[in-house]
């Protein structure tokens, strides 16, 4: 299954911190030799400054060689510099930590500037240094202490590309420490400030900042894509999350230009939250219909980008929506069980992706048959038979289909049985909403009005104010 | 002097030899006739009078002259009355010398004071002294005319300024505020007339005035002028008329053709670029031109330094973009080679060394000096456009193409030149590489790039061959790229990344037209959404929109050959929809039923077609379109049950010919594609798909596409699958199962492939059904509408339709979706979103799992989508 593995194609949208978990993850599942991944995870490691990890690697990857005299060198260097740094930062640190400092500061931030340094002379120098310290530390795998630091700076500095980039930092601090939720308001924030500005030099490297700023917002976007996969597959509620914001059309067009393998996730997070979806009233918070439709949706999308990108996981709804083809529906879904299984961020969720796969089998084959063999639909839902009837009768059970749907355990069939749809409410449907979206219109209408005639009377107004 | 009166007191035979001379020296020396007969006898000269009717009236300053030698004339009785003032004038005049003066100047003094009035009262704007005069002179130039003296340049002088005076006073009238008074007015349109009536009468002298004053007066005055010294007056005229004829026929260089050396190069350009701008429309000038080109050749052949080298391929090669003019519809053939190979010869010189550059704006320099990098230390700067000539070139070999008849053997070895044009044109390219000037080298690729984007790859392989021959390459080249795909790319990305839109634009547009020549459907496709090109493409160029159509019908021609049927029928519907394909397409001038184009318009026109072996066939085009509508409109037609929905159609062409063809009485054996495609349809429409099959398969037109048996194939299997639907639509209510089985056997498909086109159509709830899995058969479930269930259902439907349009009615008004549509928009979708999932929770508590939610959201969402990629093609190339 070697072939559908992402991780080869997803590292180089990620920091080179953030790629560790996925090469872990490699060598745990097999698809790769050992000494391959080990290979991998040593040359990420030399570009870091976490040595001690290094040198272990390198230790299990030639053990029979010298450890290169160089991360000796470069360990003292870096306990040096981080001494440095941090004496730097210390010295902010102490202001910002009075109590008083914390009461006096305010929003605006140039006034909080202006405020440290009349008072305690800092200088907008000084404060970089927790930027810098923070870097570092992060460079190091200190991850927590990064993120603290990140943070303080973000909240001093004023400079817009440092921020950015400490923005970028904190994420991935956070993301590797696991604290999924201060990762996903993180993850947030910096999504909006991706999305309202268009000025250039977005991204963590700001070197290639004559490139357009269209562009730079598109490799921000997808960068973003891939790290919140992290956030989303690990945050309770980021399935419907990640929907939300990838069905979001900005996002699709991102995943539809530059990276259409986020599909597989796409895919996976539709079907993962089927029950979401089917179970409205549960949640307490009010789904968008983009995520409700969200099976729809991907399916279009799916089949507009089939010449990109495919496989076993898009196919399964491919076959299963477009084809109609059961047979092979449950052939990639065999199929698409193994990649879940062995990818990275969808493991977890092997057991519920089956579930709600073979849901949605059983629900397109109810929709289009009257009579259906039990022994046929299990075997479709690569169950036994037993095992079959057991979760048709649940199906039906728990889908409130037991109006329709009756069982003949003599013939061993299931019996839909489904009246079709009453003239008048067809009726009532289609004129449903128009009474509200008249109202609107008319509220718009008056709207519009009101404005214009606004207008008019501030300029009938004006004349008599000059004659006065 | 003695000459002439041996002459005068010569007898009738020595006059009559000058009379000869006289009529050998030319046509435009009509006037030197009379003088002949004027020498004459009295009596000779009354016979002559007599016989040579009103062309022997003439009484000239020479026959006062003769008059003072001989006794004075007797009166002749025939003579018209105009004479008679001359003959008063001699009269008059005793003095010999002040008579002859005064017999032409006196009126000619007389004009000029005529002339003088009339241009006082242009200054104070009197027309009616001004019509008056202006009568009064032409009586007097008729009178002129009427012995037969050539139209004085005075007179065309002042036709000319008063033509002018006029029109700018016609102007000035028509925007004043305060009109002139009425007899004025009458006066100023009378005058108008007038003049615009002497205009015509002396068109040619006009002409000839207007193109070398000059000469003009020099050619009257020679005739005019000299007279009065009868011996002088040979010699006089003489010379100037040696000047005269020596102008058309040698330029009067006759003398200096030995000097073609290399010292005088400069001096020998000079004059050919002054003739240069001179000589105009006469029936000369060709002759002219090419005795320039001469020159200049020879020139080039004497040139010894660079350069001059450059310098007199500079003149020459403009010289011979010069030679034909807007009389013939393109560049003779033999020139544009000519011209071809010295564009070459320049490009090759300037790139190999690199001290001299030919820029379109220089410091001044002499013309006349040589120059070398060492005088000018460092780079000499020279003035001209290597890149304008290049288009001209390219300009020309198109222009030569659009008006050679495409099916003679002259355009076939008119194409053959392309390679070597291509070969100039890759050589200019790879100059500007190495002397680095972006703007001309973006001109030049998007140049190469226009040769090469719609061609197959057999001949873009030719091209390059022959370009790889050449001793300097340019960067990109086939050989380094691979495939010509590659090549494009490159040559497309160079133009992406350089400033000029319109290039960047062209660039794009030829891309996709490439992709899309090659079968890459989705790369077209996506590349053609991604530059939005559609939003922006009306107020690009004529040039460019027809590159955009080309594009757009490429594209869909593509889809047809991949078997994206729908698609095909999306994208070449909106061009077929105007019914103006040719026009839109550049192959061909669109008759206009209502309007009447004026020349320039038609001209413009006629520039803007393509050559002919740039053209998409559009017959075939027609039957892509056709029976891609066909495989779309069939089966939705009989969906739909009720005669009120059937006016919904998604193919106004194809359902136009449809009901055509229903109409007819009787249809006989289908002879043109259309014929072909109508019947097919019907076929279909009774489910008979194997004939439809065989008559579609039968269009003769298919062997135009590449890999016509595939598409072939293609258009078979979806003609099964589109006529089992269309099957079902059709008897479904005949029947309350049908088996799979039989189906599958009726459209000859496999009975997966018939499960699964059912399938969809259940689920898509185009078709109220459901499996049977255990008997492997389709049962309908259909119900029957009443009457009035049916109307509430229509009017159901209407009214929604109303709340659309006044909701977009209300999106327009507001100016852009950005007003109240995007905020209601959201709060509705959510709220539409809302109802639609309590009905489908309703919907599942009482018949399961109904997919429901349809419309709402979706719908509104897919009808954005839809309007996303059509909709701006329409008069894209109006």
């Amino acid at each position: 299954m070697a072939e559908y593995d992402l991780s080869k194609t997803i590292i180089p949208y990620l920091d080179r911190h953030l790629s560790f978990p996925l090469l872990a993850h490699l060598a745990e599942s097999k698809l790769f030799s050992d000494k391959e991944v080990t290979a991998a995870q040593y040359e990420l490691a030399k570009g870091t400054n976490m040595f001690d990890y290094a040198v272990n690697l390198f230790e299990q990857l030639y053990p029979d060689q010298e450890v290169p005299a160089e991360f000796d060198e470069k360990r003292k260097n870096a306990v040096s510099t981080h001494e440095r740094l941090q004496q730097e930062a210390q010295a902010v640190l102490d202001v910002i930590e009075n109590p008083d400092v914390a009461q006096a500061l305010r929003q605006d931030k140039n006034q909080n500037l202006l405020y440290l340094k009349d008072n305690y002379n800092l200088t907008l120098d000084q404060i970089t240094a927790l930027y810098n310290f923070g870097q570092f530390q992060y460079s190091y795998g200190n991850y927590s202490g990064a993120a603290d630091y990140l943070y303080h700076f973000r909240v001093l500095s004023t400079d817009n590309d440092l921020n950015t980039s400490a923005h970028w930092g904190k994420l991935a601090s956070d993301i590797l420490t696991g604290k999924w939720t201060v990762a996903l308001e993180e993850l947030n924030t910096l999504r909006e400030s991706i999305d309202s500005r268009s000025a250039p030099s977005v991204l963590l490297s700001s070197g290639s900042s004559t490139a357009e700023p269209a562009l730079m917002q598109l490799h921000s976007r997808t960068w973003l894509v891939h790290w919140s996969l992290f956030v989303y597959f690990n945050y309770p509620q980021g399935r419907t999350l990640l929907l939300e914001t990838f069905l979001s059309p900005t996002y699709l067009n991102t995943i539809q230009t530059s990276c259409p393998w986020i599909l597989r996730y796409l895919t996976t997070a539709a079907i993962l939250s089927r029950k979401a979806s089917a179970l409205p009233s549960s949640s307490s918070t009010p789904i968008s219909s983009r995520v409700r439709n969200a099976i729809r949706e991907v399916v279009k999308v799916i089949q507009t980008e089939e010449y990109q990108y495919q496989d076993p996981v898009t196919s399964f709804l491919k076959e299963l929506y477009i084809e109609f083809d059961f047979d092979a529906a449950q052939r990639e879904l065999a199929r698409a069980e193994k990649v879940v299984a062995d990818d990275f961020f969808l493991g977890e969720f092997k057991e519920e992706f089956l579930d709600n796969a073979r849901y949605l089998i059983s629900e397109a084959y109810c929709r289009i048959h009257q009579k259906i063999d039990i022994a046929d639909l299990s075997k479709r839902l690569n169950l036994s038979r037993d095992e079959g009837e057991k979760w048709i009768v649940n199906l039906i059970r728990e889908t409130r289909m037991g109006a329709d749907a009756k069982i003949d355990l003599e013939k061993n069939v299931i019996e839909i049985n489904r009246p079709p749809l009453p003239v008048y409410q067809t009726i009532i449907e289609k004129t449903r909403g128009l009474a509200l979206r008249t109202q609107a219109l008319g509220a718009a209408a008056a709207r519009s009005g009101q404005q214009s005639s606004g207008v008019a009377k501030s300029e009938a107004l004006s004349p008599t104010v000059a004659v006065k | 002097m003695s000459r002439f009166f041996r002459q005068a007191g010569d007898s009738d035979s020595d006059s009559e030899s000058s009379d000869d001379e006289s009529m050998s020296s030319g046509a435009e020396d009509v006037p030197q006739r009379p003088l002949a007969p004027a020498k004459q006898a009295p009596g000779s000269m009354s016979r002559f009078l007599k016989t040579a009717g009103s062309d022997s009236s003439d009484s000239d300053s020479d026959e006062d002259s003769d008059s003072d030698s001989d006794a004075p004339p007797p009166r002749r009785p025939g003579l018209p009355t105009v004479d008679d003032s001359d003959d008063d004038d001699q009269s008059d005049d005793d003095a010999p010398g002040v008579r002859i003066k005064s017999a032409s100047e006196r009126r000619l003094d007389e004009m000029k004071a005529t002339g003088k009035v009339i241009e006082n009262g242009l200054k104070i704007n009197d027309w009616v002294a001004i019509s008056n005069e202006f009568d009064k002179l032409a009586r007097m130039v008729q009178r002129q005319h009427n012995v037969s003296e050539p139209v004085p340049p005075f007179y065309v002088q002042t036709l000319v300024s008063l033509e002018g005076s006029l029109n700018t006073a016609v102007a000035k009238e028509k925007e004043a505020k305060k009109k002139m008074n009425a007899t004025n007015a009458k006066a100023l349109t009378a005058v108008k007339q007038k003049v615009k009536k002497a205009l015509k009468e002396y068109e040619a002298e006009v002409k000839k005035f207007q193109e070398d004053p000059e000469g003009f007066e020099r050619e009257y005055s020679a005739i005019v002028a000299p007279e009065p010294t009868a011996p002088g007056r040979r010699a006089a005229t003489q010379v100037p008329d040696d000047n005269v004829s020596d102008d058309f026929t040698t330029v009067g260089k006759g003398g200096k053709v030995m000097q073609f050396t290399s010292e005088g190069i400069f001096k020998n350009l000079q004059a050919v670029q002054e003739a240069r701008g001179k000589k105009i429309l006469t029936i000369a000038q060709n002759t002219d031109r090419a005795e320039q080109i001469r020159i200049l050749e020879k020139l080039l052949e004497v040139a010894a330094t660079s350069y001059q080298r450059i310098r007199v391929l500079l003149a020459l090669i403009s010289s011979r973009f010069d030679y034909n003019s807007s009389v013939s519809t393109h560049m003779p053939i033999e020139l544009w080679l000519h011209a071809q190979r010295e564009v070459d010869q320049l490009v090759s010189i300037v790139a190999s060394d690199g001290n001299y550059s030919i820029q379109e704006v220089t410091d001044d320099y002499d013309e006349l000096v040589e120059r070398s990098p060492a005088t000018e230390g460092g780079v000499v700067r020279i003035r001209g456009s290597i890149i304008s000539f290049i288009d001209r070139l390219d300009d020309e070999f198109t222009r030569s193409l659009q008006n050679i008849d495409p099916h003679g053997t002259e355009y076939v070895d008119r194409l053959k030149d392309e390679k070597g044009l291509y070969c100039t044109i890759c050589r200019a390219q790879a100059f500007y590489e190495k002397t680095k000037q972006d703007e001309p080298l973006g001109r030049v690729i998007m140049r190469r790039l226009e040769h090469i984007y719609s061609k197959p790859n057999a001949v873009v392989t030719a091209l390059e061959a022959a370009a790889d021959a050449s001793e300097i390459q340019p960067g990109m080249i086939l050989s380094v790229q691979g495939t010509t795909t590659a090549l494009i790319h490159s040559l497309c990305v160079y133009l992406y990344r350089s400033g000029n839109s319109l290039l960047r634009t062209r660039a794009m547009l030829s891309h996709i037209y490439h992709h899309a020549l090659h079968n890459e459907f989705y790369t077209a496709r996506d590349m053609l959404l991604m530059s939005h090109m559609q939003e922006s493409i009306h107020s690009a160029d004529v040039g460019t929109q027809i590159l955009y159509n080309r594009t757009v019908v490429q594209l869909g021609l593509c889809a047809f050959r991949s078997g994206l049927i729908k698609e095909a029928q999306a994208t070449l519907q909106e061009i077929f929809t105007t019914q103006r394909v040719k026009e839109l397409l550049a192959q061909g001038v669109h008759q206009q039923r209502f309007q009447i184009l004026t020349p320039e318009q038609e001209k413009a026109e006629k520039q803007r077609q393509l050559p002919f072996h740039m053209h998409i066939n559009t017959e075939l085009l027609e039957a892509a379109f056709l029976v891609s509508s066909m495989l779309v409109e069939i089966p939705l037609l009989a969906s739909i049950e009720s005669d009120e929905l059937k006016r919904k159609t998604i193919s106004k062409p194809f359902r136009r010919l449809l009901d055509f063809a229903d109409r007819q009485v009787f249809t006989g054996p289908p002879e043109s594609t259309r014929d072909h495609i109508m019947q097919a349809s019907k076929a279909l429409q009774d489910g008979d798909w194997e004939q439809c099959r065989d008559l579609i398969q039968s269009i003769k037109i298919w062997s135009l596409m590449p890999e016509a048996a595939a598409v072939k194939e293609m258009l078979a299997e979806r003609i099964q699958e589109q006529g089992l639907r269309t099957y079902l639509f059709t008897y479904a209510p005949h029947y309350s199962t049908l088996s799979i089985s039989l189906l599958s056997r009726t459209f000859s498909l496999p009975v997966n492939t018939v499960t699964s086109i059912v399938s969809k159509m259940i689920w898509n709830e185009e078709l109220s059904a459901s499996l049977d899995q255990s008997g492997d058969v389709v049962v309908f479930h259909r119900i029957e509408p009443s009457r009035t269930q049916q109307l509430a259902q229509t009017l159901a439907e209407k009214l929604a339709a109303m709340v659309d349009q006044s909701e977009k009615a209300l999106d327009a008004k507001m100016g852009g979706a950005s007003g109240w549509g995007d905020r209601t928009d959201g709060t509705k979708g959510d709220k539409r979103g809302e109802q639609a999932q309590e009905r489908r929770g309703r919907g599942e508590r009482t018949r399961g799992a109904r997919g429901g939610a349809r419309g709402g959201r979706g719908g509104r969402f897919s009808q954005g989508l839809g309007n996303q990629m059509p909709g701006q093609r329409a008069q894209a190339a109006a």
